[in-house]
């Protein structure tokens, strides 16, 4: 993966323990009462990691596959596209103490507008960036769950790593140790 | 359509017709625009004062070692720029707390209607089918029948709904089975109530189906309003409950060309805008890897 932005600082909870991921935002933390959160993931997708050793976590909210659309404002805003918001949420979390064969890594989002017939697929080219962003730099996905039209907020709290959807108020677990 | 009428009337009762928003909309689709009214209309609110300040002494209007005072910064800003400054201050009030029946977070609707009121203006600029002002204020205001759903259905109130069943011709279906009527038709009622001009009340009605060309009603406006509303939906700006279960109509796909490439360009736009936008409500920058 391209190496190209400087890694971020970590991010510090706010009173109530929480980092929220708006849209196009990123952020890595290690404070282990911190719980990171994305709301509303449409035909973006939300990436979470976490290393639960140095418990070190990580989350990304991305809008697009690549930053060839407009390379100025990736960057100045890498976490607009997988291709450059993927590599800094690694490198970052990396750079915070966290190893690559420990990293627990998830995703949700995807989704399409009804009846796109292939004209546009965002949610659908969002994942594939994905998975051959994973696939080409040796990452297992350890749980997902994307597609269809549905909204998904989603969350991880840094204490064990759990990492859960929620939908019209309904909560399930995708991943958990 | 009693019924309708009933919900209108509750609704204006709690929210007040947005005086400010109306008439700068007039402004706008009459062309006639008034730059003392606009000036005098700043000088007594007190938040868009502060950001008309904020603005012209802000990195892109302002100059190194020089600050402008309230009046200096309304010569200095421009009318675009100060309608701009008004209509997202007073939709911000509009929009203050609205959205709970789609499951939406405080202030979520109100950033959905500025991120296609951004998108529409966008579109309009580059296609060239109609006035940009105009269509950034349809944008902005398309989706105020959420408002009479609010009242109408109380919080959360598609949380029923299984996630897997989708409807056919989109989430405005659901609202029709529970109502009879579906958002953008009770926007344009309250639009017609608040005395907003006919061509904005058309396109929040026919926001979700506009009509084909050579069909009764059709008008780019409505078609640029439809197509911003996709933009704002990829941009992540307001997804609800209602997901993304809508339908792009083929013909303002066509008529508008809107591919991948000029989508993708208007989602990045649309999103850089409204966080500029976002920072200068704000007045500081928002946490971020920028």
């Amino acid at each position: 993966m391209s190496m190209t932005q400087t890694a971020l600082k970590p991010s510090q909870a706010d009173a109530k323990g929480g980092i929220t991921i708006g849209v196009a935002d990123i952020a890595i933390t290690n404070d282990p009462n911190a719980t990171l959160v994305t709301y509303a993931l449409g035909s973006c997708i939300g990436v979470t990691i976490y290393d639960p050793i140095a418990k070190i976590g990580g989350m990304l909210h991305f809008m697009l596959p690549l930053s060839k659309v407009n390379p100025d404002k990736a960057a100045k805003r890498p976490a607009m596209f997988a291709d450059t918001g993927i590599p800094l949420l690694f490198r970052s979390a990396y750079e915070l103490g966290a190893q690559k064969e420990r990293m627990i890594v998830c995703a949700a989002g995807g989704a399409e507008i009804l009846n796109d017939d292939g004209h546009f697929r965002v949610g659908s080219r969002n994942r594939t960036m994905l998975r051959k962003l994973f696939w080409k730099n040796n990452i297992l996905l350890s749980a997902d769950e994307t597609g269809g039209n549905i909204s998904r907020t989603l969350v991880m709290p840094l204490s064990d790593g759990t990492v859960s959807i929620r939908n019209r108020g309904k909560e399930k677990t995708l991943w958990a140790a | 359509m009693g019924s309708v009428e009933t919900l209108i009337d509750k609704c204006v009762k709690l929210s007040p017709a947005p005086v400010v928003i109306a008439r700068v909309a007039s402004m706008l689709s009459s062309g006639e625009y008034n730059s003392k009214e606009l000036e005098d209309l700043i000088m007594t609110d007190e938040a868009i004062s502060a950001s008309v300040l904020r603005t012209a002494n802000s990195a892109a209007y302002g100059v190194p070692g020089r600050v402008f005072d309230l009046r200096e910064g309304i010569v200095r800003l421009g009318s675009k720029t100060l309608r701009r400054i008004v209509l997202e201050h007073k939709s911000s009030e509009l929009f203050d707390g609205a959205g709970e029946a789609y499951g939406l977070r405080r202030q979520d609707l109100w950033r959905g209607s500025v991120g296609g009121a951004l998108a529409a203006e966008l579109i309009a600029e580059s296609r060239k089918v109609c006035e940009p002002g105009v269509a950034y204020v349809a944008g902005l205001l398309r989706d105020i029948g959420k408002l009479a759903v609010d009242v109408a259905l109380g919080a959360d109130a598609f949380r029923d709904i299984d996630p897997d069943e989708t409807p056919e011709r989109g989430f405005t279906e659901q609202e029709r089975l529970r109502l009879g009527v579906d958002h953008a038709e009770l926007g344009a009622a309250l639009a017609k109530r608040w005395n907003l001009p006919d061509r904005i009340c058309a396109a929040i009605h026919h926001h979700h189906r506009p009509p084909e060309p050579g069909e009764t009603g059709a008008d780019p406006l409505i078609d640029v309003v439809h197509a911003a509303d996709f933009i704002t939906l990829w941009s992540g700006l307001c997804i609800g409950d209602d997901g993304l279960q809508y339908q792009l109509a083929p013909h303002v796909r066509e008529s508008l060309k809107i591919d991948r490439a000029s989508a993708e360009h208007e989602i990045v736009e649309t999103m850089t805008r409204f966080r500029d936008l976002e920072e200068a409500i704000s007045g500081h920058s928002e946490q971020g890897a920028a």
